[in-house]
């Protein structure tokens, strides 16, 4: 049985599985080893060793829109889930008229490139003759709408997953509607609910193609600061942001994974 | 029993029914649930046997007809103020709590003290057998120790009803039957009036004090499980529970218990209270026919089709007259004098073995 393994489809899928990696993990490598170089150009292989780079991408100029995105995806997170608990609970447990066309706008943005959902908003903005929210307001709406079906869907798919009758159960036993949702859904969706968040976290920090519409001067994510700099080309200074950048989304996971354990939403076969 | 007529039902229902769209779920009947019965509804899936419970709890609001429980109107009240306690066929354990919490539930939403939820929960759980378990998560558990689990957490807030929604068909068969008189020795011993749903006749009759079989959202027969698997009304009831030989027959005259009736050409006496003059169904339960001749009764020549040997008894499946199917459970007495296929036989029953259904 084992022999199988060791042969024909299995060493192809090996390869191919092997080549995935490569190509996911040797571009983050790479980025990271040039972000050490001495030289003043991104080479790679890198030249030297310096820490001045890193220096840099901590100074104030690339601190600042950091700590914009960080604030900017975190009040997404939370808008997310509070207004994306209850309306999986709308979409999954009630038949209601409109039904179909409240899941079709909530889950739209998820097939819709964002960025015509920058441009629209972009405009939206300009005829409502609100060119002044553009900027951190505009940001935050168009984050919450294409971050949003992250958390409907993780919520609904907790909520698909409870044991049935538990409900029923808890009522049965004298617990009242605000008791039950309290002690018995809410804890049952709980895994569901924080996926939900660090998933829309981190589309949110990662989000370039609809932030770079609606930014505005000192009011910049880290993504779209990091675009504006490559016009001067790839200095090794982007290298180490983009190394922040990353490290950023995978500590919140890592974290989140700690307390709470995504496992198997980010595994799938949520239960 | 004259004690129990003299107080108000346990639970009354008076023409309780509930559609589904344009689908008659549950048709408007009656029923009365004495303190301290066990009454079990039994029917086939689809027969509203489940919506009744459903309503008794009060999942979803009936559209017809008053619920009674210990003489108070209930219909217009929601679960949590009803006074029930449910067990459901997948158990429905709080999977985030330990066993204990699950059983203290109702407990504390009852808003008992602390100290005596402590102890009742331990007595409860010890009841069911699963004392020093109570730090166990459901996920932990076997099936059946969920099913007490269940039970416990049912049993705990000492409901007015009992309401076990097919508790059993999760289980293995071994499982199934241990669960069936436990619960039943249970029930006795704490006198709980209870409602069981099932489809299984089995577990109807073995755990019963009077069996209502439904059919189509109604109550066909109502009666101890004696009297519905000895004396079944409708061709019905005498088709659901147990197996049943049924023929055509006519009733040719009546002389006050007794009716002449004629079956497959013989004419004989037949003891019966119901049936009118004019076409009726004969039934004859498999254990009580026989392949020997009846003198007085039943008796007419039959081919035999198939023999299933089942140890403690034969069933010799016939041919009749017109190619009726017929069954005859043949005890097996050690002789060996088994029937063959091909063999004509007699397909025959004493006139007490011979009950008249309404065509």
């Amino acid at each position: 049985m084992t022999n199988s393994h060791a042969s024909g489809p299995w060493r192809a899928l090996r390869w191919t599985v092997a080549g995935i990696y490569v190509f996911v993990f040797a571009p983050i490598l790479i980025t990271a080893s040039v972000s050490f170089n001495e030289s003043n150009r991104s080479l790679f292989p890198p030249r030297g060793f310096s820490l001045r780079w890193w220096d840099r991408a901590f100074s104030p100029e690339w601190l600042e829109p950091l700590l914009f995105s960080l604030q900017l995806a975190s009040l997404t997170a939370a808008i997310c889930v509070t207004l994306g608990t209850p309306l999986a609970f709308a979409l999954t447990r009630w038949r209601f008229r409109g039904r179909m066309a409240v899941a079709a706008l909530t889950l739209g943005p998820l097939m819709m490139p964002a960025l015509v959902t920058g441009v629209g908003l972009l405009q939206l903005f300009q005829i409502a003759g609100a060119r002044g929210s553009i900027g951190f307001p505009a940001l935050l709406a168009g984050h919450v709408v294409i971050s949003l079906p992250f958390a409907v869907r993780c919520v609904g798919i907790s909520l698909q997953g409870m044991p049935h009758n538990v409900e029923l159960a808890a009522m049965s036993l004298g617990a009242r509607p605000w008791r039950v949702q309290w002690e018995i859904v809410l804890p049952l969706i709980k895994t569901g609910v924080i996926a939900g968040a660090v998933f829309a976290f981190v589309h949110s920090f990662t989000d370039v193609n609809l932030s770079i519409f609606l930014a505005a001067p000192g009011q910049i994510p880290v993504t779209v600061k990091i675009m504006g700099f490559l016009e001067f080309g790839f200095a090794p200074t982007l290298a180490a942001v983009s190394v922040i950048t990353l490290v950023v989304p995978l500590i919140v996971v890592g974290i989140v994974q700690w307390f709470f354990g995504l496992g198997d939403f980010i595994y799938g076969d949520a239960r | 029993m004259a004690t129990r007529a003299d107080r108000p039902p346990a639970l009354a229902l008076k023409g309780i029914a509930k559609n589904f769209g344009a689908v008659a779920a549950v048709r408007g009947f009656d029923l009365d649930v004495a303190e301290g019965e066990f009454v079990t509804l039994l029917g086939p899936s689809g027969c509203g046997k489940s919506t009744t419970l459903a309503l008794i709890a009060g999942f979803f609001p009936a559209d017809a007809g008053e619920i009674h429980l210990r003489g108070k109107h209930v219909e217009g009240l929601p679960p949590f103020e009803r006074d029930i306690g449910v067990v459901f066929q997948d158990y429905a354990l709080f999977p985030h709590m330990t066993v204990a919490e699950n059983v203290g539930f109702g407990l504390r939403m009852r808003k008992v003290a602390k100290a005596e939820i402590a102890s009742r929960v331990a007595e409860a759980l010890d009841l069911v057998k699963l004392g020093g378990l109570g730090e166990r998560r459901p996920l932990q558990l076997s099936g059946g120790q969920r099913q007490r689990v269940a039970l416990a957490r049912a049993l705990v807030i000492r409901p007015a009803v009992l309401l076990l929604d097919e508790p059993l068909s999760n289980l293995d068969l071994k499982l199934r039957e241990e669960m069936r008189a436990e619960i039943a020795a249970l029930q006795r011993r704490l006198g709980i009036t209870t409602v069981f749903v099932t489809h299984d006749q089995g577990e109807a009759l073995a755990m019963s004090d009077r069996i209502a079989v439904m059919n189509g959202g109604a109550i066909e027969q109502i009666g101890k499980p004696a009297d519905i698997y000895e004396r079944p009304a409708t061709k019905f009831v005498a088709d659901f529970i147990g197996r049943t030989n049924f023929l055509p027959a006519r009733v040719l005259a009546r002389a006050g218990e007794i009716v002449d009736v004629e079956c497959l050409g013989r004419r004989f006496a037949v003891r019966d209270a119901r049936a009118g003059v004019g076409p009726a169904l004969l039934a004859v339960r498999p254990e009580r026919a026989q392949l020997s001749p009846s003198p007085d009764g039943l008796d007419f020549e039959a081919e035999v089709a198939q023999v299933l040997y089942l140890g403690a008894k034969r069933e010799v499946h016939l041919a009749g007259p017109g190619g009726v199917e017929l069954v005859v459970d043949a005890a097996n007495l050690g002789d060996g004098a088994a029937p063959v296929p091909g063999a004509r036989v007699r397909f025959a029953a004493p006139p007490e073995a011979c009950l008249l259904l309404p065509a």
